[in-house]
């Protein structure tokens, strides 16, 4: 029997979890929402996760019903994600790790997030398209390695998407994603915009550009509504992440298709890729937004399968980094 | 080039102990390369001792700033979640 504790910080979302051998114990959550119209920045994300950590840390403990004593490893990230606030839950991460005296390990965000995916949803072997904010890759385990085979070359799928939602100055609570979703179901006249797919790869930037140049002007003239704007990004968008997915699918021969990230629990990109593993005889997995949003219970996890093969990571050497690629990381917990 | 500007701070703990857990902690994170701040550590009994050079009195106050930050978050780790086992 293995308890993991996690400690998440990566973008604006605070999230301490806690997993005892594939069961989730607790995983609460703080998330710093901006007022309509801002991004959260770097200082002001690591100032929040500060105040709030500490909170978290006791409500994990609380709702999981265990004290420190019972925690045989302690889970952080180390990136990818923004400098400062990877530090700030880091530092939490290692006090306790040394007052506790337990060992650290310090996981790979994405990792995190497909080691979570798996074992909610129960996929073996899945292609995984993951989408947040931040990252946008598609991939596939081969050879003790998560290879990308995909993903975007400039912004991610995520933050094309809130900043869009900036445009609109719609709500930032509970997420600007889930506010546009919200939108787009209304929407139903399609605006034509770029699609940009080269290769294996995506890119979101000049889509967003374009958009953010018209929005205004064809909201002002009545053409298109809000909503309709909403739903022709969404597609658009959601066509390319599908797009590419397919590909990687049938490049390795996957049966097994599984979502994850924060975009991940938008249901219109999930019914999108429903379509396509239907028509290729595959099995779409997803989970909810308990699972795909950054959360602690998916670095636990990574981490307890890590620590179950022998890796611990020193303490002098649990720094924290903005970059730090998914398939940098042995993945030693797979045959 | 020397370092021009200097300051030091001196952190007391409760005990040895805490003050090695919180020098544990904060010399895993180096200062930015491009800073131009240089930060020493070091631990006797049960006082923290920091040291920070810098060039420029600005880069050497957001230096001293986010140091306090961290080890504030420290503390109040320590005190919400020790004493030491």
């Amino acid at each position: 029997m293995v308890i993991a504790i996690g400690f998440e910080g990566s973008a604006n979302k605070l999230g301490i979890g806690i997993v005892k051998d594939g069961v989730v114990l607790s995983n609460p959550r703080h998330t710093y929402i901006t007022p309509p119209g801002q991004g959260f920045l770097p200082k002001d994300t690591a100032r929040h996760h500060r105040e709030h950590a500490l909170s978290v840390l006791k409500q994990a403990l609380d709702e999981a019903q265990i004290s420190p004593e019972d925690i045989d490893v302690i889970c952080y990230t180390k990136g990818p994600g923004m400098g400062a606030p990877l530090v700030s839950t880091a530092l939490v991460a290692r006090t306790v790790a040394q007052l506790w005296k337990k060992p650290i390990v310090a996981v790979n965000h994405c990792i995190g997030h497909i080691e979570m995916g798996r074992l909610i949803t129960g996929a073996q072997n899945p292609t995984v398209l993951y989408v947040s904010g931040g990252n946008t890759q598609v991939i596939a385990y081969s050879e003790r390695c998560y290879r990308i085979f995909g993903e975007t070359i400039d912004i991610a799928v995520g933050n094309c998407l809130d900043r869009f939602a900036r445009v609109l100055k719609l709500s930032n609570d509970p997420s600007p994603g889930y506010n546009i979703e919200q939108l787009a179901k209304k929407g139903s006249k399609f605006l034509e915009m770029p699609y940009v797919v080269k290769g294996m790869d995506v890119s979101f930037s000049g889509l967003l550009s374009y958009i953010e140049e018209k929005a205004l002007r064809l909201l002002e003239s009545g053409e298109y509504s809000a909503e309709d704007l909403c739903f022709s990004l969404q597609e658009t968008v959601f066509a390319m992440l599908i797009e590419i997915t397919e590909r990687a699918m049938a490049h390795c021969g996957s049966q097994e298709v599984l979502i994850v990230g924060g975009v991940g629990c938008n249901k219109r990109l999930q019914e999108m890729m429903e379509i396509m593993a239907k028509e290729r005889g595959a099995t779409l997995y997803a989970t909810d937004e308990r699972f795909c949003i950054d959360n602690g219970a998916m670095i636990a996890q990574a981490g307890w399968e890590m620590f179950r093969t022998g890796v611990t990571t020193p303490l002098e050497e649990t720094s924290c980094t903005q970059r730090f690629r998914t398939d940098e990381v042995e993945v030693t917990w797979r045959s | 080039m020397a370092s021009c500007l200097s300051a030091d701070l001196e952190i007391p703990f409760p005990s040895a102990r805490e003050a090695e857990i919180a020098l544990g902690t904060l010399s895993v994170d180096k200062e930015p390369k491009r800073g131009g701040v240089q930060r020493t550590l070091k631990v006797s009994d049960q006082i923290l001792h920091v040291h920070f050079e810098a060039q420029e009195a600005r880069t050497l106050r957001v230096s001293i700033n986010s140091f306090f930050e961290h080890v504030n978050l420290v503390c109040k780790t320590m005190q919400s979640f020790g004493p030491p086992r």
